[in-house]
């Protein structure tokens, strides 16, 4: 039986409506994640599932509903209270700031809490980053920037990464890297919301899978049931 | 004795040290909009104010409490800083959401308040602060003589620029103001409470400003107004470094006070205008992408189109008449100098509301028509209706200039440009011989139109002035509705939209600015005539701010708002007369209280109104249909 039990989530969202401006995005949404997990969140352009993540880690304002982080209501928090909670946002587009060196990008997050990695470990994930330290923010490649900016939320001591497209737009090559790398961090014990438009590589690193049209979840699958069923969810990612 | 084009080194010497100190307050106060700009995304007119803050508070501390200047070189900058931090979470937070040049105007209007306040207690007299006993006094070095606390407070001013620097650049907490300014968000999901960040950047800031003014108290005379003319050229420093770089605020400042310094030395009239022509050099030189931190595409009209547009033609001829019947129930005068007022109010919103541009720098085109139509009257003999024709010339030539240069530029650098452009006419009105200095043209016959009417009769010249404004009303109310202006508008509310329709939209911006001045000039000249006078008050930047409060009080991006506007804020000056200088502080809180809570003006205030009966109206008769429609 796939359906997590909210008893035990980590990550456990009930009923959640956003706005923005008059727009009703987020239209009740229920999900929960648990201690561990790998859930993706799938679905087209446009459905919400970029507005699920902002939501969860406070950047949209006007949300209502029920989000609880390891039992603590975070609904009417803001974003730096929940981030103290645990959490930590990945964006799709990434956001490596370009006026700060790649060093000043990854030292930035402040640990917030024990058990993070350290710059050593960080390192041994993405190799790469090491060589470009002293470079500006902006002078990464696709592939880099995303590396920075997974590896930078690693050192905080967050527990839950929410990961938005982490492979939008990059090489086949670098997907896997980046699939490897969340191997890892699932056997280091993270819990990870993945948000993804691409579908084997979903069922590839992930547990479970949500399904999210128009503003709702209209469906959820394990990995089985989203290769059994792969025609008939293909019709829901794509246009 | 060696010399440099004639001029001895000796006397070249001096003024570089002068020049260098001043380029040092340049970069401190350029380096607080810059870290301010970069986290509030606002330009903070008030700094100026807390430059003058700064030097007045030890002024006062010395005057009252009997502190020296060592300790208020610590408590001064703290207290302002203070004073800062809570006009921030009181007041400022609350345009951080909105248009960036909210910003800009309720700084503006909290800077008016403070300034007149002290006005009102000190006068506008300067007072002398003296010299801290350890630093009086001189060295000889030979070739100049090197004043001792000149050359500290230059030392104390420059390692201040670079500790400030190397907070920024070089810590852990300049990190994470460098990475607020570019995506606060990503900041906060870090667990880091950007407001507070936001508060104490503030702060640092202000009491940087703070700091130079107190460096400065020895220096300079201590006067309220000391800060205002300041903050103009550190606008041109601000606009010449770019707002992107720390490091490039204190080299600007410094370099900039060294040619201000230098100028003073060979070319003195030229000594003020100086850093607003390299500014003017440098926006054509640079494209406007190379300014990092976000040139806003933004209008600041409101864009509320509501109401005043659909005004039923029977309001138009109740106005009309009531312009006509009105000199017989109010002092004339007083009448025409709300017309004069709203005619400039007019062009201004013109271009404020109908193409997003917010001119800083109005006052230019209003004051100089003035000049030369006073000055044609008087001194040619010149019958008034030429004379008018000739200021309005003069006044949309500069204009076309102006615009020239400013359109190249977008929001709150287009208005810091056409303030820093209008500057450079006040010094010019200041020194040419014709205007007369501080005196003004004074005298100014009003002559007979077209050789017959005799416009001394203030009944006589009512009339005239009002078939005038009647005129160029209609003509702007046609522009603002002909396809022209329907174009103009699109450019407001999105500008790469229109450039992708194919609209040359610099060349739309430029005709726009360049009627806007020509009805600004058309305002002066009427004014120069029926006050029979032409002034430095027509054309400094307080002139330029007192018509974009009257527009907004009155509803930008209204037709009528201007015209309200200009009449609430004349009325007032009238009979609040008896509360003297007051007024102005009267004035700045209004201004400040519209731009927080009353950011519609007051006809775009009665228009959302009307629209929200109407629509009540038509969702009432919507339900009474229902049963028939529905089912």
């Amino acid at each position: 039986m796939p359906e997590a039990n909210p008893g035990d989530a980590l990550l456990d969202v009930r009923d959640l409506h956003a706005y923005y401006g008059a727009s009703h995005v987020l239209q009740g949404i229920d999900f929960s994640v648990r201690r561990g997990e790998v859930v993706t969140l799938l679905g087209r352009n446009g459905a919400g599932k970029t507005t699920i993540l902002r939501s969860v880690i406070g950047l949209v304002r006007r949300r209502t509903g029920t989000i609880r982080v390891d039992g603590a209501e975070t609904i009417g928090l803001t974003a730096d209270r929940i981030a103290r909670l645990g959490l930590a946002y990945c964006p799709d587009e990434r956001a490596i700031f370009s006026n700060l060196t790649v060093a000043e990008n990854l030292e930035l997050p402040p640990v917030l809490r024990p058990g993070g990695l350290s710059l050593a470990e960080i390192y041994e994930l993405f190799p790469n980053l090491k060589e470009r330290l002293r470079s500006g923010g902006n002078r990464l490649s696709g592939g880099e920037q995303q590396m920075l900016a997974i590896g930078r939320i690693l050192r905080t001591g967050a527990t839950i990464l929410l990961l938005d497209e982490p492979t939008e737009g990059l090489a086949p090559i670098i997907i896997e890297e980046i699939g490897a790398v969340l191997d890892k961090l699932k056997q280091r014990g993270f819990t990870i919301l993945l948000v993804e438009q691409n579908f084997a590589f979903a069922s590839r690193y992930a547990d479970r899978h949500y399904i999210v049209e128009d503003g709702r979840i209209v469906e959820m699958l394990n990995n089985a049931d989203l290769l059994r069923d792969f025609d008939r969810i293909k019709k829901f990612l794509s246009v | 004795m060696h010399t440099i084009l004639g001029v001895p080194l000796a006397f070249i010497w001096p003024q570089l040290l002068l020049g260098l100190i001043n380029g040092a307050f340049y970069a401190m106060l350029s380096m607080g909009l810059a870290i301010i700009f970069g986290m509030l995304n606002i330009i903070n007119f008030l700094h100026g104010a807390f430059y003058m803050l700064g030097a007045f508070c030890t002024w006062m501390a010395l005057q009252y409490l009997g502190i020296g200047f060592w300790p208020s070189l610590v408590l001064v900058p703290l207290t302002v800083a203070v004073a800062g931090l809570v006009l921030e979470r009181a007041l400022i937070r609350h345009v951080y959401d909105i248009d960036p040049l909210y910003g800009l105007l309720l700084t503006f209007g909290l800077a008016l308040v403070i300034e007149g306040v002290f006005r009102n207690f000190f006068g506008s007299a300067g007072r002398p602060y003296a010299i801290p006993a350890a630093l009086s006094g001189a060295t000889n070095l030979g070739f100049m003589v090197l004043p001792m606390y000149r050359a500290w407070a230059l030392g104390i001013s420059v390692a201040v620029c670079i500790g400030t620097w190397l907070i920024i650049e070089r810590t852990k907490l300049g990190a994470y103001l460098r990475a607020a300014t570019e995506r606060p968000d990503i900041v906060l999901t870090f667990g880091i409470n950007v407001r507070r960040l936001v508060t104490l950047t503030y702060a640092l800031g202000v009491g940087l400003a703070a700091l130079a003014g107190t460096l400065a108290a020895p220096i300079y005379q201590v006067s309220p107004q000391m800060g205002s003319g300041l903050l103009v050229t550190v606008f041109a420093v601000v606009v010449i470094g770019g707002m992107g770089s720390i490091g490039g605020s204190i080299l600007a400042g410094l370099a900039l006070g060294v040619v201000e310094g230098l100028t003073k030395v060979f070319y003195g009239a030229f000594s003020n205008t100086v850093i607003f022509v390299i500014m003017a050099m440098v926006i054509l030189a640079r494209p406007a992408q190379l300014f990092s931190g976000g040139t806003h595409a933004a209008a600041a009209g409101t864009g509320s189109d509501t109401g005043s547009d659909r005004v039923a033609p029977v309001l138009w001829w109740a106005l009309a008449a009531l312009g006509l019947a009105a000199p017989f129930a109010v002092y004339p005068f007083l009448l025409i100098k709300a017309l004069c007022i709203a005619l400039f109010a007019c062009s201004f919103n013109l271009l404020v509301g109908y193409v997003g541009l917010m001119s800083f720098g109005h006052a230019a085109f209003f004051g100089m028509a003035a000049y030369v139509t006073a000055h044609l009257v008087k001194a040619w003999g010149m019958p008034p209706e030429l004379a008018i024709l000739a200021g309005m010339t003069v006044a949309g030539v500069l204009g076309t200039a102006f615009g020239w240069l400013a359109i190249r530029r977008q929001g709150l650098y287009f208005a810091m440009i056409t303030l820093a452009l209008a500057q450079t006419v006040y010094f010019f009105a200041l020194q040419a011989k014709f205007t007369h200095g501080e005196d003004g043209i004074q005298g100014v016959p009003r002559g007979h139109l077209l050789g017959m009417i005799d416009l001394g009769n203030n009944m006589t010249m009512y009339y005239f002035v009002y078939a005038v404004f009647v005129a160029a009303f209609f003509l702007i109310y046609r522009i603002i509705h002909s396809p022209f202006g329907l174009v103009l508008k699109a450019t407001r509310d999105n500008e790469a939209r229109a450039v992708s329709l194919g609209y040359r939209v610099d060349r739309f911006k430029l005709m726009a600015f360049a009627l806007s001045s020509l009805l600004a000039g058309l305002a002066g000249s009427l004014k120069a005539l029926t006050f029979q006078l032409a002034t430095l008050s027509d054309i400094d930047f307080q002139a330029s701010g007192a018509v974009v409060l009257l527009t907004l009080v009155g509803g930008m991006g209204t037709v009528l708002g201007p015209v309200v506007g200009a009449f609430v804020v004349v009325a007032m000056e009238h009979y609040l007369a008896g509360l003297g200088s007051w007024v102005s502080v009267i004035q700045g809180a209004i201004f400040t209280a519209c731009v927080l809570a009353f950011r519609r003006g007051i006809v775009g205030q009665i228009g959302v109104w009307l629209q929200r009966r109407r629509n009540l109206r038509n969702a009432a008769e919507g339900a009474t249909m229902k049963p028939f429609v529905g089912s």
